[in-house]
């Protein structure tokens, strides 16, 4: 690895004005548990290093009942996984923290930094969009609030500007008929990295699905919602034959990656099978 | 090359030490103060031979900058053992149930399992594979070892 300049900034808009003073080759630091890999392999090369560990107050999770959840952008994997408000109101979300990566990768890193890397191959950006999250953002101008869609551009490339930093993630509080699930599909149980990842959620209102939320992720180059199949699932009745076609319609709605891992076939296969399982997941609807 | 103090208690000894900013834990741990119990495997974060735990939680040290442990705890396999040199029940039910075979993974297993035990003492077989998904073993398919943290829990949570 190559050496680097390590800044260590003890408030947001120092850390802010470091990037800025700093430049392109700057790079932020949270839990360095993906950046320093990179590093490692030199496919990054930054110059300076603007460190987070010593800015107080980033890594507070809060829920309340009319507010939603705030999660600050250091809060840790193992942290979200084990919050009493999160597993009581967003159980699939804490169920998901649950298994990123693996167990001592979930102490280091944060959620801020997983969601500001941009790997497609990933969870946490899939199950939060599907909550309709949003991301605070800060800069030397000020903060701004992005919908976490809008926040991913294209592959490992996010809307943050070079001196911002995204700061905290926003939950809407969760309607009184929340449902939702969470699945990521591994090829092999040893594997860390989800080869596909469905996030379902909406209102089960006396057997129909209203506000049904779609996102699927790690087979694309950036997380999306599967609007037709949303759309088409919108008002309906929750019956086996209607998830069943609301996975066809999401899988024809992707434009998968294909690589090593899969080809663009085969995870377009998965996607079909995945939405079903965690629409059924989330509505309770015994299917395979 | 910038050097950066930092302070850490290792093993319950306090160091002061300089050192780089790319200096890695692990590097830390073995180069620095000798401490080559733990292990640097795949060096990407996935074999956690070189779990360490760090202020009770366990961590990936070849995946984390000595810088990040300052004013830390940390706690190594060579920590584990009495100042007489008395073996953990851990490392004690490892020896006696075949938890290893070449041993390379070991110190990392071990750690893992010893933050585990204290978070919960009384686990399921469940709860250890689970706790153990971020180790890996090429030798021994796993099966000894699971039996020897559960051999050491009840030891531990018994006597």
């Amino acid at each position: 690895m190559r050496d680097f300049a390590f800044l260590e900034p003890t408030s947001v808009d120092d850390a802010c004005r470091m990037l800025a003073t700093e430049g392109d080759e700057a790079r932020l630091y949270a839990g360095g548990t993906a950046l320093l890999l990179a590093m490692r392999q030199r496919l990054s090369i930054p110059s300076a290093v603007v460190y987070l560990g010593n800015v107080p107050g980033l890594d507070l999770i809060e829920f309340d009942e009319t507010r939603g959840l705030r999660i600050g952008a250091l809060a840790r994997h193992a942290d979200i996984a084990a919050h009493p408000a999160i597993r009581a109101r967003y159980p699939f979300l804490a169920k998901m923290a649950e298994q990123v990566a693996n167990p001592q990768i979930r102490n280091m890193g944060t959620l801020g930094g997983n969601l500001c890397y941009g790997d497609p191959s990933t969870d946490p950006p899939t199950c939060l969009l599907s909550l309709n999250a949003t991301v605070t953002l800060r800069g030397p101008d000020g903060e701004r609030v992005l919908k976490l869609e809008d926040f991913y551009v294209d592959y490992f490339v996010t809307a943050l500007e070079q001196a911002e930093i995204l700061i905290q993630v926003h939950v809407p509080p969760p309607a009184p008929d929340l449902v939702g699930a969470y699945i990521r599909f591994l090829k092999t149980p040893a594997e860390h990295r989800p080869l596909l990842g469905v996030g379902v959620t909406a209102r089960y209102d006396q057997g129909f699905c209203r506000d049904v939320s779609i996102a699927i992720g790690a087979s694309v180059r950036i997380p999306m919602r599967a609007r037709t199949a949303e759309k088409f699932l919108e008002g309906n009745r929750v019956t086996a034959e209607t998830l069943a076609e609301c996975g066809a319609i999401a899988a024809a709605e992707i434009n998968p990656l294909s690589d090593f891992a899969g080809s663009a076939d085969y995870r377009q296969q998965i996607a079909q099978v995945i939405v079903r399982r965690a629409a059924a997941r989330a509505f309770g609807i015994d299917m395979d | 090359m910038e050097k950066h103090s930092i302070d850490v208690i290792v093993n319950g000894d306090d160091y002061t030490l300089e050192v780089p900013a790319r200096r890695l834990l692990a590097d830390f741990l073995r180069d620095d103060l000798g401490l080559t119990g733990t292990k640097r495997g795949c060096e990407t974060g996935i074999c956690g031979a070189c779990t360490v735990s760090v202020d009770g939680k366990a961590v990936k040290s070849c995946i984390m900058l000595a810088i990040q442990a300052r004013d830390k705890q940390v706690l190594t396999i060579e920590g584990l053992s009495d100042r007489d040199g008395k073996l953990h029940p851990l490392q004690q039910s490892f020896i006696e149930r075949g938890g290893l075979q070449c041993g390379f993974c070991t110190p990392g297993f071990i750690m893992t399992a010893y933050v585990f035990l204290a978070q919960v003492p009384s686990p399921r077989e469940e709860d250890i594979r689970a706790a153990l998904t971020g180790n890996l073993c090429r030798c021994t398919g796993y099966v000894g070892i699971v039996e020897s943290i559960l051999a050491a829990a009840e030891k531990m949570s018994g006597s």
